[in-house]
C-alpha cells in the first residue's frame, strides 16, 4: 500500500509543485493521474520513489517512510518499485537484453555488475519479462534499431526485470501513436492484472484513461482535485481538472468520444 | 505472435546469442601487440621501486627544499612571454597558409583530385612533430631561435588546421553555395559569400584553440634552440639548479592556464557551444561515428 | 509628401556596427606587430628570411664523399638498420602509454564530469588538478622524469603518461557531460548504486567516443614519442637529435621518412579499427 500523508514538494526555484496530498492506493490497484501539462504529475510519481525529495509531510511505501529512508533504504524501496518513462530513456547504443538487465542491477553485486557477469536466474528473469510483453525476439538487437512501441515494450521488460511489486509510468504513451498506445496500455492492464502489481499511470488522454483504468485522481496546479472512478467522471470533473471545457485536444481518438 | 504458440517451451523463440568473434579477435590482437611493447622496451623495471621516491626528490628541490627561487621571476616571465610570442606568430603563419588549402581540400568546394592531393599534403605534414620541423628544415633555413620555431609551429599547425577547414566546409548548408551559383557567381566570390560566413566563426574558433595548443608546443621548442622558454627549464634542470627550474615551470603553469582561460572565453562567444571536443571530434576522421549523440 | 521620401523613412537606420569586433581587430594587431618586432618580439623579418632560404636550399641537395653528410633529398638508406631498434623503442613506448594512459582516463573522467562526479568537491578539485596536468607540455615532463629516474624509456613512458591523462580526461568528461541522461534516471529508478548506473547507462553511451579518442591518443603519443629522445626520454629522437649534431643531413632524411610512414601506417590502422569497432 501507498500512503501520501500530506505530502508537498516545492522545487529549489521555488514552484510549488505537490501541495498537500493526501491519498492511499492499495495493493493491486491500476489507477491514472490526469491533470494539465505542469499540474505536478511527474512530481506526483516520483516522491513515491524519492527521485524527487520531499519538502513536507511524507510518503510511506509498504510501510517504509520515504521522507526518511537512508540511501541504502531508498535503493531497496527503488528496487521493488519499477518505473515506466515518456522518453523510453534506453540505453540506445546496447542490446535489448543488456537494457532489461539493468532491471537486476540491485540484486548484482558490484563487482560482478561491472564486467555484465548476470547470473544465469537473472539472465532467465529478463528472458521471461521480454517474453511477458513479446519481444524476446529482439534480445541482442541494439535499442536503437526499435521502433517507439516496441523500444516502450523494452522499457517494460526492463520494470518487470526488478520483480516489482509497483509499477510507476509517467506519460508511457505520450510518445506514441495511437494504435501503439492502445498495445502499451494494453500490456499495462495485463500485468496488473496477471502479476497484481500496483499499477500508477501518468496520462494525457482522458479517455484512454477511461478505458483502461479504475480509478482516476485529477491534479490541478499541485492540489488534488478529483479522486473516483472513471465512470463518474464527467464533463464537470473535467473541468475542475483542467480549468476549461474538454476538447478534442484531450482525447487520444476523437471519435472514440462517448 | 507466440501468445498462440503453445506447443513448444518459451525458450524456442529465443534467439541464439550472437557470437563475438571478430571482437575477441581484434582483442587479442591488441593484447599481442601490448605484450610485445612491454617486452621489448627496456625498461629497468627495479628502478620501479624508486620511482615515487625519485619524483617526489625532484618536486621537493623545486618546491620545498628552499621554496622556488623568485629571484628567477624575470628572466622566467621574458622567455615565456617569447614562447607566447612565438605560438601566436606560428599561429597566424598556420591560419592564413590553411584557409586557402582547407577550401582547396573541401570535397564539395574543390574537385575531387585536387582535393585528394591536398588532403594527403595535410596528413603528411601532421606526421611531424614541430620539434622535427625545427631540427630538420627550420634551424638550418633560419638559423637557432624563435623565427625557426614560431616557423616550425606554424608548418605544423597548417597540418591540423587545414583538415579541420576542410572538414568544415564539406559539412556545410548546400543551399546558399547553390543560390550564389545560381546568381552567376565565380569561384572566389560563391566561396566568399556562400561558404565562408558558414564557416568562419567556427574556423576561428580552430585558430584559437590550435593556438592554446602551440603554446605547450612553443614552450618546448627551447629544447633545440628554437626559442622560448623550454631553453631554460631544460638548463636549470640539466645543471640540478631545481628551485629555478621550480619557478620557470611554475610561470608555464600559470601562463597556459591563463591564455587556456582567455581563449577558450573568446572561442565560446565565437560559437555558443562549441566545445574542444567538437573541435577534436572533428579532428579525428570518423564516418562510422557520426551519430546523435557525437553531434 | 512624396512617395520617395516616404519610403525612405521607413528605412532602417544602419545599425551600429558591434563594438566587439574592432576591438577584436585592434587587439589582434597590436599582438601580432608586438611579436614580430625586433625589441620585444621575436624579430621576423620576411627578406631576411628569403635570403635564408637558399641557405636551406644547400641543405637539401648537397653532395659529399661521406653518404651520411648529402643532403636531405638525398636519404643514406644503410641508416635503416640502425634506426631499427630505437624506431622499435619509439612504438613500444607510445603504446604502453596509451594503454595506461586511457585507462586510467576513464575512472578518472567520470569523477570530473558534472553527470558522474561523486559530488562537488571532487569535481572542481579534480578539474583543477587536470588543468595543471595539462598545462606543462610533454617534453617538460619528460625532463622532470628524466631528472628524477634517469634517461630512457621510462620517463619518456611516464611523459607521455601525464600529457594522455590531460587529453582523454579532458575530451571524456566533456562526452559525459553530453549524455542523454534518461537511461540514468531509469537506473536509479530502479535502485542501482551510482556505479552500477555508470556502467550500463553511461559507458555504453560513450564507448564509441572512448575508442575514437584512445586511437587519437595513440596517434598523438606516436607523434609525441619521437621527439622525447631529445631530452633523454627514450625513443628515436635521440637518435635524430645526435645526427642534426652531426650535420648527417642524409641519416636525419632517412629517419624523417620513416617517422612518415610509421605514422602513416598507425592512421590507417587506427581508421580501420574506428570503423570496425564502433
Ligand atoms: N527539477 C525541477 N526543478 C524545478 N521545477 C520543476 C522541476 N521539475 C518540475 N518542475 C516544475 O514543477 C511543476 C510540476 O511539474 P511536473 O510534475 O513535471 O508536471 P506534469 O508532469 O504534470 O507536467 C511545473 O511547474 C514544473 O515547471
Ligand atoms: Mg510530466
Amino acid at each position: 500500500m501507498i500512503v501520501f500523508d500530506h505530502a508537498s514538494v516545492t522545487y529549489p526555484g521555488g514552484v510549488h509543485a505537490l501541495k498537500d496530498i493526501s491519498l492511499e492506493i492499495p495493493d493491486g490497484e491500476m489507477m491514472v493521474i490526469v491533470g494539465l501539462s505542469g499540474a505536478g504529475k511527474s512530481t506526483l510519481i516520483r516522491a513515491i520513489n524519492g527521485l524527487v525529495p520531499l519538502t513536507d509531510g511524507d510518503v510511506i511505501v509498504d510501510g517504509v517512510s520515504v521522507r526518511k529512508a537512508s540511501g541504502d533504504q531508498l535503493r531497496r524501496l527503488r528496487s521493488k518499485i519499477g518505473m515506466i518513462f515518456q522518453t523510453f530513456n534506453l540505453v540506445k547504443r546496447t542490446s535489448v537484453l543488456n537494457n532489461v538487465l539493468m532491471g537486476r542491477l540491485h540484486t548484482t553485486g558490484t563487482a560482478r555488475s561491472l564486467f555484465g557477469w548476470y547470473k544465469p536466474a537473472d539472465v532467465e528473469i529478463a528472458m521471461q519479462a521480454l517474453e511477458r510483453v513479446d519481444i524476446v525476439e529482439k534480445a541482442y538487437v541494439r535499442a536503437a534499431n526499435l521502433s517507439g512501441g516496441q523500444q516502450q515494450r523494452v522499457g517494460i521488460a526492463r520494470a518487470l526485470a526488478q520483480e516489482p511489486t509497483i509499477i510507476l509510468a509517467d506519460e508511457p504513451v505520450a510518445s506514441l501513436d495511437p494504435p501503439t498506445s492502445h498495445v502499451v496500455m494494453r500490456d499495462l492492464q495485463r500485468i496488473n492484472r496477471d502479476l497484481g502489481i500496483t499499477t500508477i499511470v501518468n496520462l494525457h488522454f482522458l479517455d484512454l484513461a477511461k478505458v483502461y483504468c479504475e480509478r482516476i485522481i485529477g491534479l490541478r496546479a499541485g492540489e488534488l482535485v478529483y479522486d473516483g472512478t472513471g465512470a463518474q467522471a464527467d464533463e464537470g470533473v473535467f473541468r475542475d481538472i483542467y480549468g476549461r471545457s474538454l476538447t478534442a485536444d484531450d482525447l487520444l481518438e476523437a471519435p472514440s468520444l462517448t | 505472435m507466440n501468445g498462440t504458440n503453445n506447443a513448444g517451451p518459451p525458450r524456442e523463440s529465443r534467439p541464439r546469442r550472437p557470437s563475438n568473434a571478430k571482437r575477441n579477435v581484434a582483442f587479442i590482437f591488441a593484447l599481442l601487440v601490448i605484450v610485445g611493447s612491454v617486452l621489448s622496451v627496456d625498461i629497468k623495471y627495479e628502478r620501479l621501486v624508486d620511482l615515487p621516491a625519485g619524483i617526489w626528490l625532484v618536486v621537493y628541490k623545486m618546491y620545498f627544499e628552499r621554496g622556488p627561487d623568485l629571484s628567477y621571476l624575470g628572466v622566467s616571465i621574458e622567455h615565456m612571454v617569447q614562447s607566447i610570442e612565438i605560438a601566436w606568430v606560428g599561429t597566424i603563419i598556420g591560419a592564413v597558409l590553411s584557409l586557402p588549402i582547407g577550401f582547396v581540400a573541401a570535397k564539395n568546394v574543390s574537385s575531387g583530385i585536387i582535393s585528394n592531393v591536398f588532403r594527403q599534403v595535410l596528413n603528411g605534414i601532421r606526421a611531424f612533430p614541430e620539434l622535427v620541423l625545427a631540427v630538420a628544415i627550420f634551424i638550418p633555413i633560419a638559423g637557432l631561435g624563435p623565427v625557426a620555431g614560431a616557423l616550425a609551429i606554424g608548418i605544423h599547425s597548417v597540418g591540423t588546421l587545414g583538415k579541420l577547414t576542410a572538414e568544415v566546409v564539406e559539412g556545410i548548408d548546400a543551399g546558399p553555395v547553390e543560390a550564389a551559383r545560381a546568381s552567376g557567381g565565380r569561384w572566389v566570390q560563391i566561396q566568399r559569400w556562400g561558404v565562408l560566413p558558414q564557416v568562419l566563426p567556427e574556423i576561428v574558433a580552430f585558430w584559437l584553440y590550435r593556438f592554446e595548443i602551440n603554446i605547450r608546443a612553443a614552450a618546448v621548442l627551447g629544447v633545440v634552440g628554437a626559442g622560448g622558454i623550454g631553453f631554460i627549464v631544460q638548463q636549470t634542470i640539466v645543471f640540478g639548479r631545481f628551485p629555478l627550474a621550480g619557478t620557470a615551470l611554475l610561470v608555464v603553469i600559470i601562463a597556459t592556464i591563463l591564455v587556456d582561460t582567455v581563449s577558450g572565453w573568446v572561442r565560446r562567444r565565437i560559437i555558443e557551444g562549441v566545445e574542444t571536443r567538437r573541435i577534436v571530434d572533428a579532428e579525428i576522421e570518423q564516418p562510422a561515428l557520426v551519430d546523435g549523440s557525437a553531434a | 509628401m512624396t512617395v520617395a521620401a516616404g519610403a525612405e523613412s521607413r528605412r532602417p537606420a544602419k545599425p551600429r556596427p558591434s563594438l566587439a569586433i574592432p576591438i577584436g581587430l585592434v587587439t589582434f594587431a597590436v599582438i601580432t606587430w608586438i611579436s614580430v618586432s625586433r625589441e620585444f618580439g621575436i624579430d621576423l623579418n620576411l627578406g631576411e628570411l628569403a635570403e635564408n632560404i637558399t641557405r636551406g636550399a644547400r641543405i637539401l641537395v648537397r653532395e659529399d664523399t661521406n653518404p651520411a653528410d648529402r643532403g636531405l633529398l638525398n636519404p643514406n638508406w644503410v641508416f635503416l638498420t640502425e634506426t631499427a631498434e630505437p624506431m622499435l623503442e619509439t612504438f613500444a613506448m607510445a603504446v604502453l602509454a596509451s594503454v595506461m594512459g586511457c585507462g586510467l582516463a576513464l575512472p578518472v573522467s567520470f569523477l570530473v564530469s558534472r553527470v558522474t562526479a561523486p559530488n562537488g568537491l571532487v569535481l572542481s578539485i579534480g578539474r583543477a588538478i587536470l588543468s595543471v596536468i595539462r598545462a606543462i607540455p610533454d617534453i617538460l615532463y619528460a625532463l622532470l622524469f628524466v631528472a628524477a629516474v634517469g634517461v630512457g624509456p621510462l620517463p619518456g613512458i611516464l611523459a607521455l603518461l601525464f600529457f594522455n591523462i590531460g587529453v582523454t580526461v579532458k575530451l571524456l568528461s566533456e562526452t559525459v557531460d553530453g549524455v542523454d541522461p534518461g537511461p540514468i534516471e531509469a537506473g536509479r529508478a530502479s535502485g542501482a548504486t551510482g556505479m552500477q548506473t555508470t556502467r550500463w547507462a553511461v559507458v555504453p553511451q560513450i564507448l564509441p567516443n572512448y575508442v575514437a579518442y584512445s586511437l587519437y591518443v595513440f596517434e598523438l603519443n606516436i607523434r609525441a614519442s619521437t621527439v622525447l629522445g631529445i631530452v633523454g626520454a627514450g625513443g628515436i629522437g635521440r637518435m635524430l637529435y645526435r645526427e642534426y649534431g652531426f650535420f648527417h643531413w642524409s641519416n636525419v632524411s632517412v629517419i624523417i621518412v620513416e617517422l612518415f610512414v610509421m605514422v602513416f601506417l598507425i592512421e590507417l590502422v587506427s581508421i580501420w579499427l574506428r570503423r570496425r569497432l564502433v
